[in-house]
């Protein structure tokens, strides 16, 4: 089945063809053999009666040259007689000899015994007519004349016996032969719908893969490149091309999916480089808003810390300095990458500046890791926190308000942790903080404008990392802890 | 990879099976022609080979008597392996009995049989065959002075006194008013054949009616019927009727002259008049002694009679010696039993 299966098409429509005109072709032989052996035996019908006829000729012809030479003696005339007489002799010789249950073989055989006793009684007359001996010839040929009588009567009878019988014979075989025609055009008509029926059918089988082949095919032009694979039934040409189609579409769909992955990382790229830089700018405006009065109050510090200075004033010029440098910072570093360490400073200049506004309410305390001071942070996210922390967390809480930052590793990520003793927080809150969905109400009223849900973005940009910030809280009047996570 | 298994074998499988209802269709058709060719058409066969060929030779042609004594002959002779041809019935029709034994001897056949007479010609041509060695034997009629071999017939004699018998049983039952002229038998006999078998039956007949008679007055005469020709004796029984001397008592020695007689006693009004005694018991003739047309009819064996012929010849060749007389049985059959021949006749005659 497999040899079959794996002939070249070539072959294979070769074979079906050759096939079926070998079937035409045998069934034509035998209705040729058929139709032959019919026709001879319609031939052979009426031979027993041209058998007799030609016997009956025979010994007509021995008759008459027998009576010819009886009459005339000539030696042409015995010439004939012997030529005739053994012409008879042989067919006489011919004849049935048998006693059977066929009439015809029984007169035959009676026949052939009254030939051979007509013969001796011709050849009697003709001996006594040679001896001259008249009245003897005249006895045999007489004798004879009677047995040629009795024979033509006989060979009449049996020829128009055979002749009955043969013409039975005769229209039987006729019959036979309609029969036999009838056969024979039902043959040919079955042999010929069996081959239109396997060349339908094998046709059909050749060219469904090619049809199945032509559908996919026709997918993939529309687009479609997610279609099953064809099956591969044969090892033909439709196979080798179903075969090579099949790990084509595979190498194509391969290789459009990498195109798309490259291209999906590509626009991720893009992406988070677009998002970085909105929140920058966006972040840029509102201190640009801010900046008006910086830049007025830093010069203005600047000329307070002069004054202070040539007054003697000391702590009013460190004051007037912090405070300063509070701003300086704020409007160099707001827009690049700082390091931890000058975070941190930050964070001490905007608590002293607090301590000296509510004279020294708030009680800062500092675990500082000295080796993960370099590590680089964005600028503008310690203060913004600090701040929240003093304003919802401490402000209500006169002196008694601790603010704590930590600076640590752990399992090898940078952890930053302000940690105030104030009011705390709900879940519901933290929850909303973290999701960036929470608005503060007083945010003009307090703050310089950064918002915790800039500070979450920034930091997410900057690490790459969605888990940048925890906000932490043990409940109400329990404080609160926010810890930000940067990579080495 | 089995779905595309299963498609291929099922795409695989039509033609599969086209092509093997094909081949053996061409396979019948081939049989078929050879069958035809070898000769399962069925010719004529020639069935067995025959050890021997007898012929049988009657003066009549196809009565029903012969044809019984003919298939008898035929039944015996193929238990023995021989086959016996009738050689006027469908061979040589329209030959004399002498020209069909010079035919017979000519073919050189194995046993003449032939239904013979006390005439010269025959007695020379059965003497000839004797001589060239084909036993004859002489059926119903004999040929005393020839070679024949043996001779297949009835008892002539008791026959007649059968006939005489019965003859007084119908004066005594139908004509006992007849008292003015003396009842008047006639026995019919064929101007051509068994003269002396016919003279033999015509004294038991004469005896018969001597011996029993009484005072009455019979008398008994033998009526010629030409049976030379064909048709001929139908002519002549009815030439009886339309002479003055119409017999009382009509006897016939062989189915023609009973049937003739039978028609012409009817046509000719004389039924009751004239009684006949037949021979032979073709339905025809059971029939009208049935209607009380026939008085009786002698029913002589002819399958027994065939039989013998058959056994003579065999034994003639197997011995070369055989027995000179068979005598057939012979039976009466009149209105009181002839109901039990009519029945045992229906089955044949619907063949």
């Amino acid at each position: 089945m497999n040899k079959i299966r794996n002939l070249s098409l070539q072959v294979k429509i070769s074979s079906i063809y050759i096939f079926t005109n070998l079937l035409v072709v045998m069934v034509n032989i035998f209705l040729i053999i058929g139709i032959n052996s019919m026709s001879g035996r319609l031939d052979t019908v009426y031979q027993g009666n041209r058998h007799l006829n030609n016997f009956s000729d025979a010994v007509d012809a021995l008759q008459s040259s027998m009576t010819d030479y009886l009459n005339v003696k000539t030696s042409d005339s015995l010439e004939n007689y012997y030529r005739s007489e053994a012409l008879c002799r042989n067919m006489v010789a011919d004849l049935n000899e048998k006693v059977t249950g066929r009439t015809f073989d029984r007169m035959e055989r009676n026949i052939r015994h009254m030939s051979e006793y007509y013969l001796k009684e011709v050849a009697s007359a003709v001996e006594a007519k040679r001896g001259r001996n008249v009245e003897k010839y005249r006895f045999h040929y007489e004798n004879a004349t009677k047995m040629y009588d009795y024979i033509g009567t006989y060979i009449s009878n049996l020829n128009m016996e055979q002749f009955r019988s043969n013409s039975e014979r005769y229209s039987e075989l006729q019959q036979r032969f309609r029969l036999f025609e009838a056969v024979s055009v039902v043959a040919i008509v079955l042999v010929m719908c069996s081959n239109v029926c396997m060349i339908i059918s094998f046709v059909g089988a050749v060219i469904r893969p090619m049809k199945k082949l032509a559908g996919q095919a026709d997918e993939v032009a529309k687009g479609n490149f997610d279609i099953a694979l064809l099956p591969v039934e044969s090892q033909d040409e439709v196979g080798v091309v179903t075969g090579a189609f099949n790990s084509m579409v595979v190498s194509i769909g391969r290789y459009i999916e990498r195109i798309r992955e490259s291209m999906e990382a590509e626009r991720a790229l893009k992406e988070r480089e677009l998002l970085m830089e909105g929140h920058l700018k966006d972040a840029r405006l509102k201190y640009l808003q801010a900046q008006i009065n910086p830049h007025f109050l830093f010069n203005t510090l600047n000329a307070g810390a002069q004054l202070a200075m040539m007054e003697g004033a000391d702590r009013t010029y460190e004051y007037i300095q912090k405070v300063a440098q509070f701003y300086r910072y704020n409007m160099k570093k707001s827009e690049e990458t700082v390091t931890v360490a000058e975070e941190v400073e930050m964070v001490d200049s905007y608590i002293y500046i607090l301590n000296v506004r509510f004279a020294g309410d708030i009680h800062y305390e500092k675990h500082i890791d000295e080796s993960l001071l370099s590590v680089e942070m964005p600028g503008m996210i310690l203060q913004p926190i600090v701040e929240n922390c003093v304003n919802h967390g401490i402000r209500e809480m006169g002196d008694r308000g601790v603010i704590l930052l930590s600076l640590y590793e752990k399992e090898g990520v940078v952890c930053i942790s302000v940690r105030d003793n104030g009011v705390g927080m709900s879940e519901e809150t933290i929850e909303k903080i973290l999701s960036g969905t929470y608005r503060e109400a007083d945010m003009a009223s307090g703050g310089n404008g950064v918002g915790m849900d800039n500070v979450i973005s920034r930091m997410k940009l900057f690490t790459g990392n969605e888990q940048v910030m925890d906000v932490k809280s043990e409940g109400r009047g329990k404080g609160t802890e926010v810890c930000l996570y940067l990579q080495k | 990879m089995q779905a595309p298994k299963k498609i291929f074998s099922g795409l695989m499988l039509l033609p599969l099976f086209l092509s093997v209802a094909c081949v053996v269709f061409t396979v019948m058709m081939a049989g078929y022609v050879l069958w035809f060719y070898q000769g399962g058409y069925q010719e004529e066969t020639a069935g067995d080979v025959y050890d021997r060929y007898y012929i049988m030779i009657t003066q009549e042609g196809k009565s029903a008597f012969w044809q019984s004594v003919y298939s008898g002959a035929c039944e015996r002779a193929l238990e023995e392996n021989v086959y016996v041809d009738w050689l006027g019935s469908d061979q040589m029709q329209g030959y004399s009995v002498e020209e069909q034994m010079e035919i017979a001897i000519a073919s050189g056949v194995d046993g003449i049989i032939v239904t013979a007479g006390e005439n010269e010609t025959l007695r020379e041509l059965i003497d000839r065959a004797a001589e060239s060695g084909i036993p004859v034997v002489t059926l119903y009629g004999d040929s005393t002075q020839s070679a024949r071999c043996s001779f297949v017939g009835v008892g002539s004699y008791n026959l007649g006194r059968e006939y005489g018998r019965q003859a007084l049983k119908i004066m005594r039952e139908r004509l006992t008013g007849v008292t003015d002229r003396p009842i008047k038998v006639t026995l019919l006999v064929n101007s051509y054949a068994n003269s002396l078998d016919q003279n033999i039956i015509y004294s038991g007949i004469q005896e018969a009616i001597e011996q029993e008679r009484g005072d009455a007055a019979i008398e008994v005469s033998l009526q010629s019927v030409d049976d030379t020709n064909a048709f001929s004796v139908e002519e002549s029984v009815r030439d009886i009727f339309l002479g003055e001397n119409v017999p009382d008592i009509l006897i016939c020695l062989n189915e023609l002259n009973t049937t003739c007689a039978y028609q012409a006693v009817v046509d000719y009004n004389k039924v009751g008049s004239v009684s006949i005694l037949g021979q032979y018991t073709s339905d025809t003739i059971l029939n009208a002694i049935d209607r009380n047309v026939i008085y009786a009819t002698v029913n002589i064996d002819t399958p027994q009679m065939g039989g013998f012929c058959i056994d003579a010849l065999q034994e003639y060749h197997e011995l070369g010696y055989t027995s000179q007389y068979f005598t057939a049985d012979i039976s009466l059959i009149t209105k009181e039993n002839v109901d039990a021949y009519l029945h045992r006749e229906e089955p044949e005659s619907d063949e």
